[in-house]
Order: structure tokens, then sequence, then C-alpha cells
């Protein structure tokens, strides 16, 4: 699979080289940014085996940090230098997600879909009511990306090399943390968490370093999202981005963290080009019947069911081999 | 019957148990209990099935609270302390159901069970390789004879090697008393006198508590025998002389014929 | 002073049609454990029918009746041949349920528009009373709603305490391989259950489309309250939704009326605070 993974990323190094601005904005960008919010999710899910609502909540508020903390339109905020601006988002999104950890640590399955999504609207109906930091429904508008060590975050290339840039460094700091004492002490807590303590370990702090963990990694994305899109309302962190969301993540399977970038891109491609040969107006309907359909049909995802397809195939030749050194053997 | 004495009053108590109760609602799963248990010491408890002596090992480890008594490890009044705690301040336990993490491989498993008990929290980045720790969970899988398994997930072990992976952890750091919650079930006979070889072989100092079904691994094993009926704690005494008593005849030895 | 009692009378109408609308949602989720993400978009088409039907032929009751029927049709429809298969896989039914909330808010949305609607009242619930010792001005349809969460709860009540169905659920709750073993059909009861849940939402849409207005949103907004009030009072126990009703619904009108900027942060702290100390709600039961 790292053969694979490395693969893929020198093809999306030189890919821009072949492709439209369209394509390199819309599609490729907008993809890998979508992909590191869904992969804040599938972190959770797999790991943890809690379905999180919250990851739009804490996109929402590493994006609103540093629309508060960059140049903006809105004439609200203070102006910092981009990396502090940076520091202080990620920051607020680790804390944010320790705090949505900290409320839903004894949840699990259906239970934490419901405690994270009543968080996340919370957060939507502050943002909307607040106008001295959230500015209201309207939000934030007219923010820049900054110039990043002597190179305009704003060139549509080089936002295309530093969106590619931070998602490696995310699937890296997953596969890290994953592998890490503590990572193994949340995939623990998800098998056995009494186990988990019976082995001396505390399972509140793990699942709280967990959620922290995804809010970092959501406000990776949330960061991103602010400089492509320029601006950012209560409309991102309401209920329809929530649902895309989890929406990606089940269409590229949560069993890899490549599905989340694999749901991305097929959400986005759906978004831009299948909508137009129905009608725009029920892209809802059709990503309803998507969602739907592998929900019913492939619960594991795109990326689940090519692996599980695979692993049947071999499966299939490790027999086949079985049997033919059986019959060499009998003869 | 009065609770008789089994051994030197001078040596160190690892346990102390007093007044132990545990009620669920109107049942009462442990009821009064009182045991001592010396450094070193190896006791079996004996009774038949719904007798509370799994629910006494959960309220040891504090899986479950207590309603009601105190529990002293290494002298220090423990009752009130989380699960993980007491694990740190020596106290270990295999679960009868094997409970462990599926999608886990034994090598992890034995890794966090080291680095768990150590305190030495949170990690974050991954162990280096031929670290310690690694070492200390070879050594752990050399014990529980899982040497050879030790990149195999959990959940595709036998029942047998995750009984045998279970004991591994209980293992782990520097245990001072262990509870063995009938680590011979679902063990074929060749298995058990493996088991056996592996209780008598455990360091000196420890101390154990072992419920076992298997009369002549609880005998063979332990130095003392506690028998347990309704959630009392109904006698104590050397191995002999309890098998032989009318109590354990009317409510255990009679229920094997 | 008196916009204290008045606020109060508010929260208490509000109250009323959270507790209608969560007893279908946690009636559902006591007996099957489905968290049903479509319950809000069902309490929208009871709406819209209800809205027709009342347009049609003017009978108000009938309009409540019909609301309430086709969502228990729907619900039925729904859990008889898609919820049904997957018995057991909450979360692949939580998944379901939201995929069909999507897809049914669209079709709402395609067939009756964005705009917002008001369904017409009786002529004896128009207008309002004045309410002695306050003396002041209250409308008669808010007054009624009060009366009417109070017949629905008593009337479940009385379903679940007393009739055999209401044992069967009471017995489900508890231990549904049970139910199976007892030899119940499990699957009729629970079409029956999810029907009632259902209907119960279609028929807080009307009252709701009646006492104030629907637009699309209001979907969301009952579904988020629903799930609000169950998780305060207690998942699966429909007296938890009542306390849960009146806690969210005094709490929202209350912090309209003082802090209008950060009402929704008393919601939240009840919320929080009752996941600190209670994880399973005032009124639930600790999950084994």
């Amino acid at each position: 699979m790292s053969r694979t993974l490395l693969l893929i990323v020198v093809i999306l190094i030189i890919l821009p080289a072949f492709i439209s601005d369209f394509w390199l904005n819309q599609i490729l960008t907008r993809s890998i940014i979508l992909g590191i919010a869904a992969l804040s999710l599938t972190f959770l899910t797999t790991y943890l085996g809690v379905v999180s609502f919250a990851q739009i909540t804490l996109a929402g508020v590493a994006g609103y940090t540093i629309a508060y903390f960059s140049p903006n339109t809105t004439g609200l905020g203070i102006e910092l230098p981009w990396l502090f601006a940076v520091a202080l988002a990620l920051l607020f999104s680790t804390l944010a997600g320790a705090f949505v950890g900290a409320i839903a640590k004894k949840s699990v399955g259906i239970y934490s879909i419901m405690i994270t999504l009543a968080i996340s609207m919370a957060f939507f109906y502050f943002t909307r009511q607040n106008y001295s930091i959230f500015n209201g429904w309207t939000g934030f508008s007219g923010i820049t990306a900054p110039v990043a060590f002597g190179v305009s975050l704003e060139d549509s290339l080089v936002f295309y090399y530093a969106t590619l840039l931070s998602a490696t460094a995310a699937g890296y700091l997953v596969v890290k943390f994953t592998s890490s004492p503590l990572g193994l002490a949340v995939q623990g807590v998800k098998d056995a968490a009494r186990r988990v303590r019976a082995i001396g370990i505390p399972t509140t702090p793990v699942i709280i370093a967990a959620y922290a963990f995804s809010g970092f990694i959501a406000g990776m994305s949330g960061v991103l999202n602010v400089w492509q899109q320029e601006r950012i309302s209560s409309f991102s962190v309401g209920l329809g981005p929530t649902i895309d969301l989890l929406i990606i993540a089940v269409i590229g399977g949560m069993r890899h963290p490549l599905g989340a970038f694999i749901g991305a891109i097929t959400y986005v491609l759906i978004d831009t080009f299948v909508i137009d040969l129905f009608s725009r107006d029920r892209f809802n309907m059709i990503i309803g019947l998507v969602l739907l359909f592998i929900v019913m049909a492939a619960p594991q995802g795109i990326l689940g069911s090519f692996l599980s397809a695979q692993k049947r195939i071999r499966k299939y030749d490790n027999n086949a081999i079985k049997r033919k050194i059986k019959n060499d053997c009998e003869i | 019957m009065p609770l008789t004495d089994g051994s030197a009053s001078n040596q160190r108590v690892a346990l102390n148990l007093k007044g132990v109760t545990r009620r669920f609602g109107s049942f009462v799963a442990v009821d009064n209990l009182n045991m001592t248990i010396k450094t070193g010491e190896r006791r079996a408890i004996l009774g038949s099935n719904g007798a509370g002596k799994t629910t006494l090992f959960n309220l040891i480890t504090g899986d479950f609270p207590l309603s009601e008594g105190s529990i002293e490890i290494e002298g220090v009044e423990s009752s009130t302390l989380p699960t993980h705690k007491r694990i740190q301040a020596g106290l270990r336990r295999t679960y009868q159901h094997a409970l462990l993490f599926d999608s886990l491989s034994v090598r992890d498993t034995l890794l966090l069970a080291v680095v768990g008990i150590h305190n030495k929290w949170p990690l974050f980045y991954p162990l280096k390789k031929n670290s310690k720790y690694h070492e200390k969970a070879e050594a752990l899988a050399k014990v529980a004879g899982l040497s050879s398994k030790m990149d195999v997930l959990v959940g595709a072990l036998s029942h047998g090697q995750k009984r045998q992976l279970e004991i591994g952890i209980a293992l782990s750091g520097d245990p001072k008393i262990v509870l063995f919650d009938e680590p011979a079930a679902g063990l074929s006979p060749a298995e058990r006198p493996v088991l056996t070889e592996l209780l008598l072989s455990l360091p000196k100092k420890l101390s154990v508590i072992l419920i076992e079904h298997d009369m002549d691994i609880a005998l063979e094993t332990s130095n003392i025998v506690s028998v347990m009926h309704n959630g009392k704690h109904l006698l104590e005494g050397e191995p002999e002389e309890v098998v032989h008593s009318d109590i354990v005849r009317e409510i255990y030895v009679g229920k094997r014929q | 002073m008196k916009l204290f009692f008045i606020v109060f009378l508010n929260g208490l109408t509000l109250a009323s049609l959270y507790f209608i609308t969560a007893c279908g949602f946690t009636l559902i989720f006591g007996l099957m454990r489905t968290v049903n993400m479509a319950h809000g978009v069902l309490l929208l088409l009871g709406a819209y029918i209800g809205y027709e039907v009342v347009e049609m032929t003017g009978f108000w009751v009938l309009g409540i009746i019909a609301g309430g029927l086709s969502c228990a049709l729907v619900g039925a429809f729904l859990q008889a041949f898609i919820l049904g298969r997957y018995q057991g896989d909450e979360l692949r039914q939580t998944l379901i349920t939201i995929a069909i909330s999507i897809i049914l808010a669209d079709f709402l949305l395609w067939a009756w528009g964005g705009l917002t609607y008001q369904i017409s009242l009786p002529e004896m619930l128009q207008g309002g009373i004045r309410l002695p010792l306050l003396n002041v001005g209250y409308s008669v349809v808010r007054l009624t709603l009060i009366g009417m969460a109070i017949v629905v709860g008593v009337l479940l009540w009385l379903l679940i305490a007393k009739t055999k169905l209401g044992i069967i659920i009471r017995a489900g709750v508890d231990d549904r391989e049970m139910l199976q073993a007892l030899g119940f059909e499990i699957k009729k009861i629970f079409i029956i259950v999810f029907a009632m849940g259902a209907a119960l939402a279609g028929m807080a849409g009307v009252i709701f489309g009646s006492a104030l207005s629907i637009s699309p949103g209001t979907d969301i907004q009952f579904l988020l309250s629903s799930l609000v009030v169950v998780i305060v009072g207690g998942m699966g126990s429909v007296g938890g939704a009542a306390l849960g009703a009146l806690l969210i619904g005094l709490a929202e009108q209350y912090g309209l009326a003082y802090a209008p900027t950060y009402g929704v942060v008393f919601t939240f702290l009840i919320m929080v605070t009752v996941l600190a100390f209670r994880p399973q709600g005032i009124l639930g039961r600790a999950e084994q």
C-alpha cells in the first residue's frame, strides 16, 4: 500500500502541468481540503469507534480563528502575522476537539452521533447569534491567503502544493499517531475500554486526546478552507457541510486514511459534473440517493469494497495454490 | 465456623479486604466479605457459579464500585481509587472471558501493557524499535508462550492463545498481586499442565488469587483455599483440610459428580 | 414580572411542541434503538399534508388526522421495507435515516417550494383571551397546545402502562431477544411502533404549522430539539421526554427574552451539565 501511496503522491505532484485552472482549484484543491476534514472523521470512526458530527465545527473553529486574526473586509478582529494566526487556529481547534471529547467521552455508536450533532448545532446557532466574535450569520469575508516564505498562497498552483503538503502531513500524522502508545490505547478503548483501565491506563485522557488530535487535523482543513473560499460564515458550520462530510466519509469508506480522500474527490465530482446531467436544484436528492445506495449496498465505501474484493481474489488465489500443492503431494 | 489463620502472622499483607459488600438492587452479590492476602500467598477461591467470585475480582480492581467496605492494596486504602491507579500500584488481573484488543497485534497489546503500568503518559510518538519496552514485551510473550505470534492480530488468536495473552498482560511490569479468573476455562487437557507449570513458576514474592473450577489445578497451585457461597466468605484453610470439610462437599464437591 | 410569566407561558408552549415531537422520537429509540434522523422531515411532511387537507376541507381536526396518518404510512413503509432489514445494526440504520431525510427534505422542497405556510385555525381557537390574575392577552391556540401535550402524554402513558402493546413495548425496551424468544411477531410490533412515532411527528407538524408557521428548516429545528430533549431527559423514556422538553423549552424562551445573543448557550449548558453528571439522561437508564 505504501508504494501505491507514493505513486499517488507523485501523480498528484505532476498533475497540475496537465490540467486547467478550473480542475486545479475547483476539483483537486477542494477535494484535498475536504479530504483532510473527512480524515479527521474517519480517524475517530476507525480507531476510537465513534461517529462524530462535530468535525465541521472543529474545522470551523480554526477557520473563524484565521478569519479573526487575518486582514478581512468585515472590520472585526485583530491582525496577526500569519504564522501566529495559523498556530492559534490549530491550537483552538485542538482544544475544541478536547472539549468535545470531554463532553462525549462516555458515548459510543449512535449516542456519539446524537451528542456531537447537538454540540455542532449549538455552535452553528451560536455563530448566528453572536456578533462580537463571529459577526452573526454574515460572518467574515475578504480574507486573503498570506504570503508565506516569499511566495503568495493566493497563487493557485502554490496553494495547491501547500494543500497537498498539508494532506500528506495529516496522513503521516495519523499513521504515526495510531502506532504510538497513545494511539494504540485509543484503539484499545474501542475494543475493550475496561481492559485499557485494567492495564493501568485511564481511558478519559485517551478519549480526549483522540478527539483533540482529530481537532488538530480538522483545524488544518479549516485553515485551508478559509484561505481558498476567502470567507467563512455560519453556513460553513451548519448542518449541510456536517452531513456532506459524513457522506464523504461513507463514500470513501472508513477502513483506511486514503478513503477520506477518495470519498472527497468522488463527492466533488458528483457535485461538479453529475449534477448537470440532472438538475442543479436536485443535488441533495442525488447525493442522498448515493448515500442510501452506499450504506445499503457497500457499507465499507468505495475503498473498503475495493480492498475486500482484492482480499477475496487473493484468498481465492491462495486456495488455488493450496489445492495445487495438495494435488502434487498426493501424486 | 471461625476463620483459621493459615500462615505465619508476621508476614506482610498484600491485600486486605474488610467488610466488602456489593449490592445490585436488592441482590447482594458479595456480602460483608473479609479476607487478608499475605505477600507471596497463593490462594484459590472455590465456590459454585453465582457465588460472587468474579464480582469480588471486579470489586478489587475497581471495575465495579463497592457498596460498602474497604480494600487495602499494599497497605494503601484503595476502595475509591480508579482502576488504573490500582493497577499502577501493582494489582493485575485476567478476565474470565478474554477481554482483549481484537484489532491490535499481540506485540502492540503487550507493549501497551508494558507502557501502561509505567505511567509514562502521554506518549505521542511511536516507540523506537528495540526500546526497553519492546524487550519487556518480548519477555512477556516468552513467558506466555506467544513469541511466535507477536505480529498476529489478537482477534485471530485461538481461544487458548487468548488466555495465554491474558496471563502475559497480567504479568507485565512489576506485579504484586495477580487475580486469575478461571484461567483454565476452555483449555484442552493437554494445555492444562502447561498452565499449572506457569502458575507454579511465578516469582515467590507474588501474591496470587485464583478462581478455578478445575480442582486439580486449584489445589496443586495454592497453599490456602477460600470457599465462597452466596456472596459470603464461608471458610478458609489448608487445601486438604478445606476440600474434605462438610460444607465444601455439600455445596461444591457434590456438584462435581 | 409580567414578562417573566409571559415568557413562562411561551416556554410551556414550546415545551409542549417539543414534547409531542420528542415522544415519537424516544418511543422509536426506546424499543428499536434506532436514532430516527428522519423524524424532523416527517414532521415537515405531516405539516404540509395537514395544510393541504385543511385548505381543501376546512376542517382543522381532519388536517391533524391526515398529517398523522400520512406520516404513519411513510414510517411503516420505512421500517417494513428498509430499516427493518438492518435491525441490530444501529449505526447503519442511523445513516439510512440520514439519507432518507436528505432525499425526503429535497422532495418536499421540490413539491411545496421554499415558502412559509400557515395552517388556518378553526374559529374557536383564533384570537386570544385575557388571562385572569396576570391581566394579559394570550392566544388561545397556544393554550390549547399545552392542553394537547398533556392529552398526548396521558394517552401515551395509558397505552404503555395499561395495554397489551404497552406491556410488549416495555418488555422490549428491557430485552428485545426475550420478546422474540417468547414468540411475539417482533417485526410487526416494530412497524406499529415506528408508525406511531412517525404519526406523533406528523401531528406535531400540523399543530406547529397552525400555532406558528412552517417552512424548510423547520425539520432541522425539530430534529435537533428532539435530540437535545431526549439526551437531557433520558433516551427511550416518555417521562424523560416531558422533563427534557420542559427544561429545554423554558431555557430557550428565557434565553431569548433575557439574553438574545446567547440564548442557545443555555440549552447547550443544560445538555453538557446533564451529560457530565448523568450520561444516560435525567430519567434514562444506564446502558449495560
